[in-house]
């Protein structure tokens, strides 16, 4: 134990990663959870990826002479901004197929736009944008830290001040907006913030963890625990003990931080979706001789659905 | 006479949607106030699109609609201050680990500004009206645990326990057995009599409110009828808009609307 404190506190890269990992956690409960409240999960891989494209611009304008000061960053938060003012523009109606199709353009294009700079970007150069990719929350600096840390507060500070708001616009948008809500702007304000704060933990910890830590863990969540509240509790805990094992781990087995962190936050939705099986055949048991006529038809018609299902699929 | 402003004044509204569709047109009529009044028609007759129009929630192509005397359009501020609203059930989410007693305060707090906390006099009220529809003791429970009966039990409570002169539920009684039925109709006509509001249902079946309403509206993309329901009830009328199949029965002085239609409304 004293080892571990000893080594923390003399190894300033450790401190970072693990302020990191407490930041990313407080972001995965923020916005991971109201993204998958809204069925927009695929939204964090989109932005992760638009970063990518963003990132590859500002390569490609500081390195091309352009436009020197464009720093790959602004580069990377314009473009998950649009991605955000775009499904949201899609999704101003509430409909949520349409923002998954927004999202799938938009990272679909992003993509594209980051493929196509790289023939005008110095080989050496490419595993830079790459690098938005993988990621490493052992490689942080300083500016990563502040930078993340401000946006994981703006976050924060945003969503524990419109949280009711962010909750009416995914339950009833529509209900909302009739009895006077301005939900368009709240639905605005969620999407852009969670996008921004979503670039930034690409940088520091690559595309692919983020998508796992913002997705994995509130779906599992959401599967258990019955209060948004608690959904989000539950993320932050998750998320949080995803990256601090994966961190951990790396010393002892000399592999990415990111990579454990990835798997461990998708088993957690995999375990979440078997506790949860059990649970409800216990429920059942319980629940068997006292079902009122209601619950019967629901049952029935459920029953009913999923046996259509299954013959679409064979 | 006194003339007081009418609940809805339409002039020649006409709606159509981005992708064509037009849900309405020619659409001319006045409604008293205050009223107990119920929209009927077959599915896709434009019941949904008049009510979401009068909110200012959908901009007509052509024509005016008021509410109170405040345009729908330029005035829509005006009139969600006056409304309760209960959409369709299918654009109310059921995955958000919301409990029934956030639904039900839902429809007092959006009135307020943030940060909406639940003062007493809030919940008060919000038990209050789960009482009224006899779910008082579910208030801590998850609603997307409910059935599809008891949710909409909880959102005519959300109504009921706001605040504001116009209630407008769209399908209140769309997927609900007879007891959910029977409550939440005997809650809002109790509602109305006890209190100086107004009601605007649109409804699949007129039958388990027509002792209620005093004003029926029968669309099919326009207006085909306009009156009390015994009027409205009348076997020409009602074949024009739902086939010929469709038949009145009288049973101990009240008629009853036989149709084949039946189901849920549906659109995406
Ligand atoms: N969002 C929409 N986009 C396009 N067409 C729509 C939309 N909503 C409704 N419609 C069309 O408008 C017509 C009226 O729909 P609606 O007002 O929902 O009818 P009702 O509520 O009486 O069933 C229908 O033909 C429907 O297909
Ligand atoms: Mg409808």
């Amino acid at each position: 134990m004293i080892d571990i404190i000893q080594i923390i506190i003399e190894s300033p890269f450790i401190q970072r990663a693990l302020l990191a990992s407490i930041m990313i956690a407080i972001i995965a409960a923020a916005s991971g959870t109201f993204l998958v409240f809204r069925g927009l999960s695929f939204m964090a891989s989109g932005v992760a990826h638009a970063a990518l494209g963003g990132a590859a611009l500002g390569i490609f304008l500081q390195d091309s002479g352009l436009v020197p000061w464009f720093d790959p960053i602004l580069g990377a938060l314009l473009f998950s901004i649009l991605v955000a003012a775009f499904t949201g523009y899609a999704g101003e109606s509430g409909i949520t197929q349409k923002m998954e199709v927004a999202v799938g353009v938009s990272f679909a294009l992003s993509m594209s736009f980051a493929v196509f700079l790289m023939y005008y970007i110095p080989p050496y150069k490419v595993p830079l944008i790459w690098g938005y990719l993988i990621g490493d929350i052992l490689l942080l600096n300083d500016l990563d830290i502040i930078m993340l840390g401000s946006t994981t507060l703006l976050l924060a500070v945003i969503t524990l001040m419109f949280n009711k708001e962010f909750v009416y616009v995914s339950v009833d948008m529509e209900g909302s907006t009739a009895h006077g809500m301005n939900a368009r702007a709240y639905h605005y304000l969620m999407l852009i913030v969670s996008a921004l704060a979503i670039a930034l933990a690409t940088k520091a910890v690559g595309a692919i963890l983020v998508y796992a830590i913002m997705v994995a863990p509130a779906a599992a969540s959401n599967e258990l625990v019955k209060s948004v509240r608690g959904v989000i509790f539950a993320v932050f805990l998750i998320a949080l003990f995803a990256e601090l094992v994966g961190i951990a781990a790396s010393f002892v087995l000399f592999v990415s931080p990111s990579a454990i962190a990835g798997i461990l936050a998708a088993l957690s939705y995999i375990l979440a979706l078997q506790i949860k099986r059990v649970r409800d055949r216990v429920d059942v048991e319980i629940d068997d001789f006292n079902l009122s006529p209601d619950d019967l038809n629901t049952t029935w018609n459920q029953a009913v659905a999923n046996e259509h299902e299954d013959g679409h699929e064979h | 006479m006194m003339s007081t402003t009418p609940l809805i004044e339409t002039h020649d509204l006409a709606v159509r949607y981005p992708n064509g569709a037009l849900a309405l047109h020619h659409v001319s009529f006045e409604i008293k106030s205050p009223s107990f009044m119920a929209i009927i028609g077959p599915n896709g007759s434009g019941k949904s699109t008049l009510v979401k129009t009068a909110l200012g929630l959908i901009k007509p192509s052509r024509g005016t609609i008021k509410v109170m005397g405040y345009d729908s359009q330029k005035k829509s501020g005006k009139i969600r201050k006056l409304v309760r609203y209960v959409p369709q059930r299918d654009s109310i989410d059921h995955t958000v680990p919301v409990k029934v007693k956030d639904i039900v305060l839902m429809g007092r707090l959006l009135k307020k500004l943030p940060p909406r906390f639940a003062t007493s006099k809030d919940i008060a009220a919000a038990k209050d009206a789960l009482q009224q529809v006899n779910m008082e003791e579910l208030w801590e429970r998850p609603f997307p645990e409910l059935s599809g009966g008891q949710r909409q039990r909880v959102l005519v409570a959300r109504a009921l326990a706001g605040e504001g002169s116009i209630l407008v539920l769209d399908e209140p009684l769309a997927g609900t057995d007879v007891e959910s039925q029977d409550l939440i109709v005997a809650a809002l006509g109790r509602y109305h009599k006890e209190n100086d509001v107004s009601i605007i249902m649109i409804t699949h079946d007129l039958n388990p409110i027509h002792t209620l309403v005093e004003d029926v509206l029968l669309l099919k993309n326009t207006v085909i009828g306009l009156g009390e329901p015994c009027s409205i009830m009348d076997p020409e009328l009602i074949k024009k808009v739902y086939g010929p199949t469709a038949r009145i029965v009288e049973h101990s002085g009240h008629r009853y609307c036989m149709t084949h239609d039946s189901g849920i409304d549906r659109h995406d």
